[in-house]
């Protein structure tokens, strides 16, 4: 009886603690609710978003806010669970009032919360979930800033075309979630456009330990590229495998995720040298501010950011550029505000436009990078470019 | 052919360590009859172990396997004496809710994890993390095959104590029969908690030899709490023998699913095999071996 009572006094001193806090948020600031996995096996990439958005609002909130209020984040943690970002965004607009979501990492999570969005007719702003269907649905209250998962070779392609014209068949690898099925569907279609043959395309489990059985099956099939859709983990074990079989395609390429992060150097070690991949942004990217905000980002928290953080820094501005604009500060109004969006960002240009079967679409150009000596270098297009390319390619066991 | 070797040395090499992850989970399984599913969180938290000693003390990784375990089989201790226990004594709780203990002990461990060192990706790189020999074509992790020898060593000393020891006799004669144990004079508080502490240390083994060639992070205990599940009912419950075959067959099963079916399904052939065992042979190798 008195372990009850006295975990009964626990309880609701914490009850009142988590009311005392939620409880006296300004009245008069603006609410913008975030979905990001900020804990769980995705919690690294939810982090530096996390921290470009905390950025970006104080920055605002600094420059005088919006119309002389202040924005108020109210962050939610999806765990990278699609049920979990369901009920994190119910709650963002059932009891925290918010006016316009932001955020919305992986495909699968932003897949099951933006439905919501749509129904309860909340403006969703997604800054990074690239599964194409996302804005292939016609809602109105999806609005998408970072190119679809399709788009992302876009740079690769014309790489392909002028300099690495000898690879004549691929082998597709991907995570088998709806970012990595999405991706790879369209690179198969991409590749027959360009007369490229799909040797083999598989999926594999993340997670895996061992790629090793995944790899021998395609070393067999001796394909001259090896396209790969993963995240962090999965890449630098899918490089650091083939290293040890000496598997020598005359590309190994990734499709973005994963493989721009310094992590994976740092875990792949020299099986990382030359890996191509395909980026939305790097702090070289001829937008104002780019090299700006990459910069701040390193002073303020002392470690590198990438495209994922460019996204969410440019996300908020996008949000509190429409929130000045709008009309009447209701969800209606900002949705119509977001929808004649027209603005620079450090990220690129936004504009949401129509085309093919997008709606809301922001449309970019991507880029090429590759790890050359350990740094992540811009190769493709030229233009833009801190390095010329590696091409070919030295065997591995010829380094 | 080139492809089937490989595959099958993959497979063999990975059974070895699965084996290990496996025995834990079996032991306290067949001890206590209840699913502990903080094992993949305490697996963890010797990586962890493991990471700092080789990054902060620079010790070799497979050393540290003299401080993961030791560590590791504390905690274990404490776990049991001072959570798992007192739930025992409370006759309005029901026993079986220790698993939920075990699940609150996870998170708890899990997101101190994460406190301390954060949610980035580790890894321990060393000058044999990415050597290989090859025999003919066939490639082989110099790590994973150290890991499995490992693995191998760690199965036959706990096949020797439980077969031979006093403490190994009373830890099987609580499993079958705790009552008959406690009349015998065997104390099986105590057992408890020592059984808890050596499937902690072992699985923090399995964490230590693994850390040269995998990755960690606060979440990775998951996926390795249910491979560890699906092991022990593959080699019946309590069973050390059992628990390498049953860590072998899911190996195998993985490697051989990922070259010739595909990789995607490696989570559905595993719990495939996972049904077809309880519903044909329930109890596991176990029962076929009979050891």
């Amino acid at each position: 009886m008195k372990r009850l009572a006295m975990s009964v006094c626990v309880f609701s001193v914490l009850m009142f603690w988590g009311v005392t806090v939620v409880g006296p948020a300004f009245a008069d600031n603006i609410k913008v609710g975030i979905v990001l996995p900020l804990t769980g096996k995705l919690a690294k990439f939810g982090e530096i978003e996390h921290k470009s958005f905390l950025m970006a609002v104080d920055e605002i909130n600094a420059a005088g806010g919006v119309n002389g209020k202040k924005i108020d984040l109210i962050i939610e943690d999806s765990t990278g669970k699609p049920d979990v970002g369901r009920s994190a965004i119910e709650k963002l607009i059932s009891r925290d009032k918010v006016i316009v979501v932001g955020g919305g990492y992986s495909s699968s999570v932003t897949w099951a919360t933006i439905a919501v969005a749509q129904q309860r007719k909340m403006p969703f702003l997604v800054n990074t979930g690239s599964a194409d269907r996302i804005t292939e649905q016609g809602w109105k209250y999806i609005f998408r800033l970072n190119p679809p998962v399709s788009e992302y070779p876009k740079a690769f392609g014309s790489f392909l075309e002028d300099v690495a014209k000898d690879v004549k068949t691929v082998a597709i690898l991907h995570e088998n979630s709806l970012f990595g099925q999405s991706g790879s569907k369209k690179f198969v279609k991409k590749c027959k456009k360009m007369g490229i043959k799909v040797l083999i395309k598989e999926g594999y489990e993340a997670g895996a330990i061992d790629f090793k059985p995944l790899l021998v099956k395609v070393k067999a099939k001796k394909p001259d590229l090896v396209y790969m859709i993963s995240y962090i983990m999965d890449a630098s074990l899918l490089m650091r495998q083939s290293k040890e079989l000496n598997f020598n395609p005359k590309l190994f390429v990734g499709g973005a995720a994963g493989f721009t992060l310094p992590e994976f150097q740092k875990n792949a070690g020299s099986a990382s040298d030359y890996v191509f991949s395909a980026t939305l942004w790097t702090p070289s990217v001829p937008y104002p501010g780019a090299r700006k905000y990459y910069d701040k980002f390193v002073a303020k928290y002392n470690t590198p950011t990438e495209y994922h953080g460019a996204e969410a820094y440019a996300g908020m501005y996008v949000i509190a550029d429409a929130l000045k604009r709008a009309k009447t500060l209701t969800p209606e109004g900002v949705r119509e505000a977001l929808a004649a969006t027209d603005m620079m960002t450090a990220f690129g240009p936004v504009k949401f436009i129509s085309y093919g079967k997008k709606t809301q679409q922001n449309s970019l150009p991507t880029f090429l990078v590759q790890w050359i000596n350990g740094k992540l270098e811009t190769v493709w297009p030229k233009d833009v470019s801190t390095r010329k390319y590696v091409y070919p390619v030295r065997k591995w066991n010829q380094r | 052919m080139e492809v089937f070797l490989q595959t099958l040395v993959s497979g063999i090499l990975k059974g070895g360590l699965y084996g290990l992850i496996g025995m834990g989970m079996s032991l306290i399984m067949g001890v206590m009859g209840i699913i502990n599913l903080a094992h993949g969180a305490l697996m963890m938290v010797g990586m962890y172990v493991t990471f700092a000693c080789f990054t902060y003390l620079g010790i070799d990784p497979y050393l540290t396997i003299f401080i993961s375990m030791p560590s590791l089989f504390l905690l274990g201790m404490l776990i049991q004496k001072y959570t798992l226990n007192p739930l025992m004594e409370v006759d309005s709780i029901l026993p079986e809710n220790q698993v939920l203990m075990t699940v609150g002990i996870a998170m708890v461990l899990t997101e101190v994890a994460r406190f301390i060192f954060s949610s980035d990706y580790k890894s321990v790189r060393t000058s044999y993390s990415g050597a290989t020999f090859f025999i003919g074509d066939i490639s082989f992790s110099v790590a994973l095959v150290v890991a499995f020898f490992i693995a191998l060593a760690f199965t036959l000393c706990m096949f020797w104590f439980l077969l031979k020891t006093d403490l190994g006799r009373s830890i099987r004669a609580t499993a079958q029969d705790k009552d008959a144990a406690l009349l015998m004079g065997v104390n099986s508080k105590r057992i408890t908690i020592l059984t808890f502490g050596l499937g902690s240390a072992l699985v923090a083994a399995a964490g230590t030899i693994l850390m040269p060639v995998y990755y960690l992070f606060p979440d990775i205990g998951g996926p390795f709490t249910r491979k560890a599940f699906v092991i022990t009912i593959l080699g019946g419950l309590g069973s050390t023998v059992g628990a390498i075959f049953g860590g072998l067959t899911l190996g195998l099963a993985e490697a051989f699913g990922a070259t010739y079916i595909g990789m995607a399904y490696d989570d559905m052939i595993g719990l495939l095999i996972f049904i077809l065992v309880l519903l044909f042979i329930p109890g596991g190798f176990k029962r076929l071996l009979k050891v």
